[in-house]
């Protein structure tokens, strides 16, 4: 095996020599030819290609769903066409605004923080020596994920609720007032953020970690040699090496930036409790509200693609912004 | 392990450094402890008691009624327990291949079309065909019903992942792929002889992630695998057994089903103890994958 | 951020969101289907099995096939279903050479599921359906179901001639037969509520409750004399407004879904086809907010009842809480349970149309069954339907499992066998689409006193139901009707439960935002179709 000597660096984007430069020519020669020297490539691709196919692009063309009045012996595409009708629900009683906004703030507020947290873990375990305060922490850290949404929702039922808690048995136990948790809506973003965080740390720090043990460690130790102390060691190598890691996550957060996670809105806040609705109210318990009673197919579609291309949109100016600012972290 | 910075002294910002690692990851691995432990202790409290005093990390009444109904038919339970096994490890190895193939050959710089497949790939995060006729490719053109394949197939590959591990791969110099061309080795044995070993701690986040996603899975369970099937998997015969009597105790569908006794509560957390339950174990495992050194440090010696 | 995508980027948000349905069960107003009330007046034999090899004797079954029939509900696991589904299908063979299917839709995401079975066009021949509960009508109106005007009389002969025309006229879609109802069988599923005779008693209330002031008295002495235990544990899911109107108006409920509570009603018996509203229309909402606020305030329920999630029948069964709310033939086995848990406290039942006598009799297609649009043999499956309903031995087969092993008859009562293990014999079918009084026999697991007490009040007040061969088109209306359900589940609760503030501001606050949901014009839509109604029932 030959001993590669350049070192790479973080970030690092040398121009390679083209193997596969297309040749001057014909278009129709270039393509062909372009595509045998990609040969190997491309079946590499194959598998992954065949199964987004088979999976994802066969049943898209069902998003005209949306678009009509579903009679199940005609199927989808023979049933009426009724244009924007199936979205009309959405906006008749003037509460997507407030949804809308809902929702986009709740997942800005998870993207980061969340992010900025699992960051953090990453790089203090990577900075701790004993191996096993790491290898325990590492998996308790991860129990929180196993646990289902409605046993996090029974839980805090059982820490905040106003006769039982635990946190005003705490309360009265110290001689201070309890807390009226579940008439009080300006608690809640509080609550559900720490939730999220309490629970997609551990988890998500996965990847953060897995990134800064793929840090080449002579450059570490370069670093070290050269006097640099641990602050400076993060500063200057760790963090901008985390950034390509962050930026694809962050793309592919915005994507789903109107989708809500509606396991954890609706086992902490309920669909019941109208009192935290300002705060608490997403797309995604919304329409929960409206189609529990009548199962409508092509309005759940609806509401579905208005989240996609929403999302599509922000998608496609972040990814501009990031192509711009720093190429080689673009998603496509 | 960590070996080789141990021996330079330690300065203060380390030091500082060392001492919020400690303090913060060890308060924060506690919190996540700790409601954990809550569901330990209620999944071993009897109903009533839950019932009157709310959950308690030490049952007040012992009582380990939940795990005998959730276990009542160990048959089924340890059936469902090798169906998750089989699909998860068959899953796993089979996904993880395809995603890191996929994400080498994605991240390579000189691959003509690495943009366009990035995202063709992305773009089905994005737009789904919805529910009806993913039904239908499933049920009725791949004609997946009852067949575990309908489990396992859909999980296979995430485009999360093979973003993921684009970028992961993307920390091995291209230099080494270069060289090794020039030696007179082809696409896919550079991905498989060189590649591969060097992405260990990139190998073991992503096929952990894949497990994890075929351990929880219900959802294709529930849709296409029929109760004809004795064994499905895992979460959904927990699932089961968990909104049946929840859907049940709410309305008299089922008034000949006896719940009398019915240990709600206490069935919800012990069910989440048994599912979770060897994930714990299998974490430890796969860490000892996050080993510095296999990766590309070592291969430069 | 959702890390790993596959599921969260192929489901719409539609099935997360009735992922849960599920689990929120037990709202009042969608009332289940019971197996519960047995109250079969005799158990005159049926010769008809006879009668239905004669017909099948005229059909062409030569080819042996299998007919699948789709019912809501766990499939048993130990074995003994099978059991009887395998003798079942020894005589189905014989008599009509096929083979019955139990497909079970378990209860986790069981919308989802059975809604998805007629969406995607699956080939189910016979299925499950209920009018006011699996929306039926609105399935037949997407083309759900195959008509089976022409099937009926040659393949089911038994059936149809036994469900007489005025029955048969409420199972149409637009002159078509779509639905074969559940008309023979005697259950009661209005609500009302449930409180302990003994506390009654002692908080000196001696005549049964007749109206919600009766409650409150016994709820209050409760609060003051019986300590740890909550005068009505209740969770947020329960709507007790439809209960409400019932008690204090001559109102008639609607076979329309407005989501939490209902928005719409008609005048009275009399006047059956005049849309009125109980929410707009006099004080009816107002007065039943400010009673809720003040039980509200008085404690009766939990500070967080809105996020409460437990379970209130267990705790009355534990002596926990005094107060439950369901239907009848809820109380006839939960009185049977509380006589056992609870040794004296002589559970009674206040039925919500007591106060005023306002009781219509159960649509005859709160249960029935389909035939799918695409199924296959829809000829044989309609002929294995005419056995289950009506061959004796096939009908006890499924609905009581083998004799001997499940049930055994002592004085004309199904009782358990003496070595009966529950965990190893227990059976039980799902059947709900044409259970038949002529083949039941009454359970000794119902309380025996239902037909002497609450069946012979009802009988004395009840009214025919006039509403059975009325299918509202939602179709003008379907995005208004959407955002009213919208509506009613934000709001409706925390008016509910008196912690929505100040009653009349509450009130005042839902209906402008049920104006601006489209109530007008869902009302419109309404009397137009209740007036067209109108013409065909006496024109």
């Amino acid at each position: 095996m030959n001993s590669p000597t350049a070192a790479a660096s973080p970030g690092d984007s040398t121009p390679h020599a083209g193997t596969a430069m297309p040749a001057p020519g014909t278009k129709r020669r270039g393509t062909l030819r372009t595509l045998f020297a990609n040969r190997t490539l491309l079946l590499m691709c194959l598998p992954a290609i065949v199964f987004f196919l088979i999976f994802s692009y066969l049943p898209m063309p069902g998003l005209y769903l949306a678009f009509v009045k579903y009679n199940y012996s005609d199927g989808i595409f023979k049933s009426p066409f009724v244009g924007w009708d199936n979205f009309r629900f959405l906006v008749i009683t003037g509460d997507l605004w407030r949804l809308t906004f809902n929702t986009i703030a709740y997942n800005v507020m998870f993207i980061l923080l969340g992010n900025a947290l699992q960051i953090a873990v990453a790089i203090l375990l990577n900075e701790l020596r004993n191996k096993w305060f790491k290898k325990i922490s590492q998996s308790l850290m991860f129990l929180p994920y196993f646990i289902s949404f409605v046993l996090i929702g029974l839980i805090a039922y059982n820490i905040l609720s106003y006769d039982y808690g635990l946190l005003n048995g705490f309360l009265k136990m110290i001689g201070a007032d309890p807390v009226k948790t579940y008439s009080n809506p300006h608690l809640w973003p509080f609550i559900i953020v720490v939730t999220y965080l309490w629970q997609s740390t551990g988890y998500g720090s996965i990847i953060y970690f897995a990134a800064v043990m793929g840090l080449d460690s002579e450059i570490v130790e370069a670093a070290e040699i050269d006097g640099a102390n641990a602050i400076q060691r993060i500063r200057y190598i760790v963090l901008p090496w985390l950034k390509p890691t962050f930026i694809i996550l962050l793309l592919f957060s915005l994507g789903g930036v109107l989708r809500g996670n509606f396991g954890l809105f609706f086992n902490l806040v309920g669909a019941n409790n109208s009192a935290l609705y300002a705060t608490t109210d997403i797309i995604e318990t919304y329409v929960f509200r409206s189609l529990m009673t009548n199962f409508n197919f092509p309005m759940g579609s609806a509401v579905s693609l208005y989240q996609s291309v929403f999302g599509f949109c922000v998608v496609l100016s972040a990814n501009w912004l990031v192509k711009r600012m720093s190429p080689d972290n673009s998603l496509f | 392990m960590s070996a080789p910075r141990t021996a330079i002294r330690v300065d203060g910002a380390t030091l500082l450094v060392r001492t919020i690692g400690y303090g913060f990851i060890g308060a924060f691995a506690l919190i996540c402890l700790l409601p954990f432990l809550l569901v330990v202790g209620t999944s071993l409290t009897s109903e009533s008691s839950i019932a009157r005093h709310g959950f308690n990390l030490w049952p007040r009444v012992f009582s380990t009624f939940a795990y005998k109904i959730v276990f009542e038919n160990p048959d089924l339970i340890i059936g469902s327990y090798w169906v998750t096994i089989g699909i998860t490890v068959v899953g796993t190895a089979v996904g993880l291949f395809i995603v890191a193939m996929t994400g080498y050959a994605l991240q390579r710089p000189d691959f003509h079309y690495r943009n366009r497949i990035s995202f063709f790939i992305y773009f089905t995060t994005l737009f789904t065909g919805g529910l009806v006729p993913y039904f239908l490719l499933i049920n009725q053109y791949l004609a997946l019903k009852d067949n575990y394949l309908a489990v396992l197939l859909p999980g296979l590959l995430s485009p999360f992942l093979i973003i993921m591990m684009k970028s992961f791969v993307r920390s091995i110099p291209h230099a080494i792929t270069e060289s090794a061309k020039i030696d007179g080795a082809g696409d896919f044995t550079i991905f498989l002889r060189l590649i591969l070993p060097m992405t260990t701690p990139a190998l073991a986040t992503i096929g952990l992630f894949i497990a994890i996603g075929y351990w929880n899975e219900w959802y294709n369970a529930m849709l296409f695998l029929s109760p004809d099937m004795k064994y499905r998997t895992l979460q959904l015969f927990l699932y089961g057994v968990v909104t049946s009597a929840d859907f049940v105790k709410n309305s008299s569908a089922a008034s000949n089903v006896d719940l009398r006794d019915l240990p709600l509560e206490s069935m919800k957390m012990a069910t989440a103890v048994v599912a979770t339950g060897p994930v714990i174990l299998l974490y430890p495992f796969v860490q000892r994958f996050f080993i510095k050194g296999i990766t590309v440090g070592a291969v430069k010696g | 951020m959702n890390k790993v995508k596959k599921l969260g980027a192929i489901v719409p948000v539609l099935t997360l969101a009735a992922g849960l349905a599920a689990c929120s069960g037990g709202n009042g107003k969608e009332a289940s289907p019971s197996a519960g009330g047995k109250s079969a007046e005799a158990t005159a034999k049926a010769s008809s099995s006879a009668a239905s090899s004669q017909a099948a004797g005229a059909a062409d079954t030569s080819k042996f096939v299998k007919v699948s029939y789709v019912i809501l509900g766990d499939k048993p696991k130990n074995g003994q279903f099978d059991a009887a589904l395998a003798e079942i299908n020894k005589l189905m063979k014989q008599k009509i050479n096929a083979e019955l299917e139990w497909k079970w839709v378990e209860w986790a995401d069981w919308q989802t599921k059975y809604n998805l079975l007629l969406a995607s066009g699956d080939p189910v021949d016979l299925i499950t359906i209920g009018t006011d509960w699996l929306d039926t009508w609105g399935n037949a109106q997407r083309g759900a179901f195959m008509n089976i005007d022409d099937l009926l009389p040659k393949y089911a002969p038994v059936t149809w001639s036994s469900i007489p025309q005025e029955d048969w006229a409420e199972s149409k879609y637009k002159g078509k037969i779509v639905l074969i109802p559940e008309n023979a069988y005697t259950q009661w599923v209005n609500h009302g509520f449930f409180y302990r005779g003994d506390w009654a008693k002692e908080a000196g209330i001696s005549e049964p409750v007749k109206d919600w002031d009766g409650i409150e008295q016994y709820l209050q002495y409760i609060k003051d004399n019986k300590k740890n235990v909550i005068p009505w544990d209740a969770t947020a899911g329960v709507s007790t407004f439809g209960g409400w109107v019932n008690s204090y108006t001559q109102e008639l409920e609607l076979p329309i879904s407005t989501g939490w509570l209902p928005v719409f009603a008609t005048k009275s018996v009399d006047d059956p086809y005049t849309v009125v509203s109980p929410i707009f229309d006099e004080d009816t909402m107002l007065n039943y907010a400010t009673k809720m606020k003040s039980w509200a305030d008085k404690g009766f329920w939990r500070e967080d009842v809105l996020n409460y999630k437990g379970d209130t029948r267990t705790l009355l069964k534990g002596g926990m809480t005094g107060l439950d709310q369901h239907h009848t033939q809820t109380f006839g086995t939960l009185r049977v349970d509380m006589d056992r848990e609870q040794p004296g406290s002589e559970l009674q039942m206040y039925p919500f149309a007591r106060t005023n006598g306002n009781l219509l009799e159960l649509s005859i297609t709160h249960g029935g069954t389909s035939v799918g649009a695409h199924s296959k043999n829809p000829e044989r499956a309609l002929m294995a339907y005419d056995l289950i309903r009506n061959d004796e031995q096939i009908y006890r087969l499924l609905n009581y499992g083998i004799e001997g092993v499940q049930y055994e008859i002592k004085d004309g009562k199904r009782v358990l066998p003496a070595g009966y293990d529950p965990k190893k014999n227990e059976f039980y079918s799902d059947f709900w689409g044409g259970r038949n009084d002529k083949l039941e026999i009454p359970s000794s697991t119902v309380w025996d006193q239902l037909p002497t007490t609450l069946y012979a009040e009802y009988d004395k007040i009840k009214h025919p139901y006039p509403y059975g061969q009325f299918v509202f088109d939602k179709t003008p209306v379907d995005t208004e009707l959407t955002a009213i359900s919208q509506v009613t589940g934000e709001m409706g609760p925390s008016i509910a439960f008196g912690k929505a503030g100040d009653p009349a501001k509450a009130v005042e606050a839902f209906k402008t935002k049920l104006k601006a949901a489209g109530y007008d014009k869902v009302k419109a839509e309404l009397q137009k179709q209740l007036d067209a109604y109108k013409q065909q029932m006496q024109g």
